[in-house]
């Protein structure tokens, strides 16, 4: 009965984890139509960074704060320089963030070389809390913590504010929107920024339970893409309930079925994708 | 036996009911015309028909096959053909080209890949006839982009005729022609034989009394009213409903 | 008469057979970089001289290179069997895909796992069962994968499409390292000897590459007759118009679904040569890295040349090998570097830019 509840809330951290991993694609992606395959490898440079900056200062929410905001930097450069010009080419974003990736990665290890770091936890979020007889980490209920806020402020983005609504009603129709006087340009620039500054801070924060290696960009890319299709995207519910599923499930099979653990989550990918192509709650587009 | 009926099909979005239980039926040889305000449903009825669109409810029975759940391109082969309001052609190929394609479409021979499609002299002879049909032979290697509009329509119409099809839908077949144009194409679609079954939406009333022998008035998605030309012409909700704000402008219902 | 401007047009495009008259310019401006501009019109010669031209180049070029060099193109050639199939549904139908190499992967691991595990030594029955594992693979995944290609009232939607092709290669890339015993795991397999005609002739470099290069003419002749088929042009029509075509009668499914299996099955072939040149298969093989060149191949090379993928292939081959004499850490990100210029400055590929400077060399200057 422990086990299973250890398993069950390992199960429910990880899935946290993959929500603020996969959160900020998912507003890209899901919200505005855009193919960002270098978010993982920008939520790794959102892990060095900070990194960076507690190593030199020790300062660890300000390293979140910088990893935010240099993130939402590049975020801007990326969006304004080049995304916004490949509108409604979905290839040719994915190619163009592909080798923003490559380079991103290979940046990273230039400078940082290629051994994995692992995040220290902050003096007040280090070491266990007691449930019971068990012993869970405190950093990881903060995770849990985090995620859960992100998920509200992000969930009533999109339901009650304006902004929500113009970038619904923009990804229905961008030139409607346009020629009713929408600053449409202002608001999804602006989205995209938050998304990649999302990822960038997730990425430090993750580190005290990822780490941060050059090469996490291509794994953290493809957990992001199963979480999200199979939770579908459109709505941030939707990654959350994906998150969960996969988070969930995969670590389940990894404690009591190790050696098929690997594929649980590709399976379920699959069977979601035969069944419900739009994701479970996905915006219907199939 | 009907060739083409509709039984209750509706078709709602969300609340919004775009066909609302349409009954109908067309006989073989019939030329029908379906005319509505703007938003009536015309389209929106086509596609239920045609298959792009599936119904909320109610059925669609094609020579007395009940063909609901049919393909799009399942419905072709049976004998439907339909145009489209706005120009669907192949924009980067020759006309010779677009033809070919088009007349394959119902034949066993495009799965061949053996074969070059612009050697298939069998091919080619029909697709010159179905163009010397339609005076456009001459432009056989002409670009379609480059096309004036009005040929682009002619060339809309002669695709939907290559599968031969017994029942010819066009969607506004006039829309966007010249007099000249349309007049064209109102002596075309006469001129299509008995063999062939057409139903067509329509806003030029010319080409309606010039090709209808029954009209179907749609608006907000039902059927209300029908007749020949001249009991149309004459019913007064009619005119209140379409022909009086066709003359003046938009009706603003 | 109501058509002055669609007569002067008619009169301007009967007497000049360019790909460049306005309208397809006009597509092109307007970014379709997937589509395809007009092939070359005019005779049969002219479209096929430059391909003649490149395979007598090829011929004769052993003769006058070093090793090395020899070596290189051989690569570059089994990479344009891998590029031209990839453009089947890139460039001709109109599918962007971000898991070509999972075929490619497929196709070489086949053959590897038949010579150590099957102990088949011939290279012909190797090469036959490799493909149709390829093809298999693709007739399996194309299921889940078109079940998300949009289709519908003419609006595609290929991002879906484009996700769960890259999860593709990445799973399998996953497997391939998951299944040790029969791949070799991380490190993947090694030592795949050249292969045994079964005539009893030794194989050489050389032989190879000419053996590579006879695949290469005869699997490019194939496709192209494919794509010049029946079945081609039906191809070509739903990549121009979906809707339309269902409107005719085609079932577009099946088209898309049997493009995806045969650009499989020669991605297959591509995978197979390069098992057997290099003597070594890894789980990159599946995965993006290989996908990657795919991508310079149909974007740089366009899809105005139906040969034109073999640009883009000679580039990638050719600077890769250049940075990994120079500048062998920062590969990845010259290669990164190289796909943001092509994206933002050369959309359509060299393809138009290629079909002038052969236009001029062989009319002259207009």
């Amino acid at each position: 009965m422990n086990q299973v509840l250890v398993t069950g809330l390992n199960g429910l951290s990880y899935a946290f984890i993959l929500f603020l991993v996969a959160a900020g694609f998912s507003l890209t992606f899901g919200v505005m139509g855009v193919l960002n395959l270098a978010h993982g490898a920008l939520f790794m440079l959102g892990a060095y960074i900070g990194l960076a900056v507690v190593g030199r200062l020790d300062a660890f929410w300000f390293a979140v704060v910088v990893a935010g905001l240099g993130l939402a930097a590049i975020g801007f450069a990326l969006y304004y320089f080049f995304l916004r010009h490949l509108y409604n080419h979905p290839p040719e974003q994915g190619v163009l963030t592909i080798g923003i990736a490559l380079i991103v990665a290979n940046i990273v290890l230039w400078i940082w070389g290629p051994f994995a770091q692992m995040g220290l936890t902050p003096p007040r979020l280090t070491g266990v809390i007691h449930v019971g007889d068990l012993a869970f980490p405190i950093y990881r209920a903060f995770i849990v913590g985090v995620g859960l806020v992100v998920l509200g402020v992000l969930w009533w983005m999109q339901d009650k504010t304006r902004w929500g609504a113009i970038i619904r009603a923009g990804m229905d129709n961008k030139d409607m929107t346009v020629s009713l006087g929408i600053n449409y340009g202002l608001v999804s620039t602006l989205i995209f920024v938050l998304g990649i500054a999302l990822a960038g801070a997730a990425g430090f924060l993750g580190t005290p339970i990822l780490g941060a290696y050059p090469s996490m960009g291509d794994n953290l890319l493809l957990l992001t893409l199963v979480v999200v299709i199979v939770g579908g995207t459109g709505y941030i519910q939707g990654t959350m309930l994906g998150a969960l599923i996969i988070g969930v499930l995969d670590t389940f099979g990894k404690a009591y079925f190790p050696s098929a653990a690997l594929f649980t989550s590709y399976v379920i990918f699959v069977i979601v994708l035969l069944v419900r192509p739009s994701g479970l709650i996905g915006r219907k587009v199939f | 036996m009907a060739l083409l009926e509709a039984q209750g099909l509706s078709a709602y979005f969300g609340g919004l009911a775009a066909v609302k239980d349409v009954t109908f039926g067309i006989e073989p040889g019939e030329r029908v015309a379906m005319i509505g305000p703007n938003g009536a449903g015309k389209t929106t009825l086509f596609n239920l028909l045609t298959g792009q669109l599936k119904p909320s409810a109610g059925r669609v029975f094609f020579k007395g096959k009940d063909i609901t759940n049919h393909s799009v391109f399942s419905r072709t082969h049976l004998g439907m053909a339909r145009s489209f309001q706005i120009t669907s052609l192949f924009p980067n190929e020759t006309v010779l080209v677009n033809v070919l394609i088009s007349r394959q479409g119902t034949q066993k021979r495009q799965y061949g890949i053996v074969g070059y499609l612009k050697k298939d002299k069998a091919l080619h002879g029909e697709a010159q006839r179905l163009l010397e049909s339609v005076d456009m032979w001459d432009l056989r290697d002409e670009i379609v982009s480059s096309l004036a509009y009005g040929r682009q329509r002619q060339l809309e119409m002669a695709l939907c005729l290559a599968s031969e099809p017994e029942l010819l839908m066009l969607d506004e077949p006039s829309c966007g022609l010249t007099t000249t144009e349309s007049a064209d194409i109102t002596a075309r679609i006469r001129d299509l034989g008995s063999k062939i079954t057409v139903l067509m939406i329509a806003h030029d009333m010319d080409l309606v009394f010039g090709v209808a022998q029954r009209i179907l008035l749609l608006h907000y998605g039902e059927i209300v009213a029908e007749g020949t030309c001249d009991e149309i012409a004459c019913n007064v909700m009619v005119r209140d409903i379409y022909m009086g704000s066709h003359e003046h402008g938009r009706a603003d219902a | 008469m109501d058509e002055p401007k669609g007569d002067t047009i008619v009169g301007e495009a009967a007497n000049e057979p360019t790909t460049e008259s306005v309208p397809g310019d006009a597509q092109v401006a307007q970014g379709q970089a997937a589509a395809p501009v007009k092939r070359a019109r005019g005779s049969l010669l002219r479209a096929v001289l430059p391909i003649i031209i490149l395979g007598v180049v090829l011929l004769v070029l052993p003769t006058f290179i070093p090793s090395f060099l020899q070596s290189l193109v051989t690569k570059m050639m089994i990479f344009s069997i891998f590029a031209m199939s990839m453009n089947i549904l890139w460039g001709f139908a109109n599918i962007p895909t971000f898991g070509h190499a999972v075929f490619f992967g497929a196709g070489g691991y086949a053959a590897g796992i038949l010579i150590f595990h099957a102990g088949i030594s011939n290279f012909w029955l190797n090469l036959v069962l490799a493909v149709l594992f390829a093809a298999a693979v693709a007739a399996l995944l194309g299921f889940p994968a078109f079940r998300v290609y949009g289709v519908g009232a003419g609006n595609t939607n290929p991002i879906y499409f484009l996700l769960v092709t890259l999860a593709f290669g990445e799973i399998a890339a996953r497997v391939a390292i998951w299944a040790r015993s029969l791949t070799g795991g991380s490190t993947g397999m090694a030592g795949i000897p050249y292969p045994d005609l079964g005539m009893g002739l030794k194989m050489t470099p050389s032989r190879y590459y000419y053996l590579v290069f006879i695949f290469a003419v005869v699997c490019i002749y194939l496709m192209y007759r494919i794509e010049n088929s029946h079945y081609g042009y039906g191809l070509r029509g739903i990549h121009d118009n979906e809707r339309r075509m269902q409107a005719l009668g085609y079932n577009t499914w099946l088209y898309k679904y049997t493009s995806w299996v045969i650009a499989g099955a020669f991605g297959g072939v591509a995978g197979v040569l390069f098992a057997y040149f290099g003597g070594v298969m890894t789980p990159n093989s599946l995965a993006m890295q290989t996908s990657e060149i795919g991508f310079m191949a149909v974007i740089l090379g366009g899809a105005a040349l139906f040969a034109g993928p073999i640009v883009g292939v000679v580039l990638y081959v050719g600077i890769e090998y250049l940075a990994s004499l120079y500048l062998p850490d920062r590969w990845p990100l010259i290669l990164g570097a190289m796909f943001v210029v092509v994206i933002m400055l050369m959309r359509q590929g060299l393809g138009p830019m290629l079909l002038n400077v052969w236009r001029r060399l062989v009319h002259g200057p207009s």
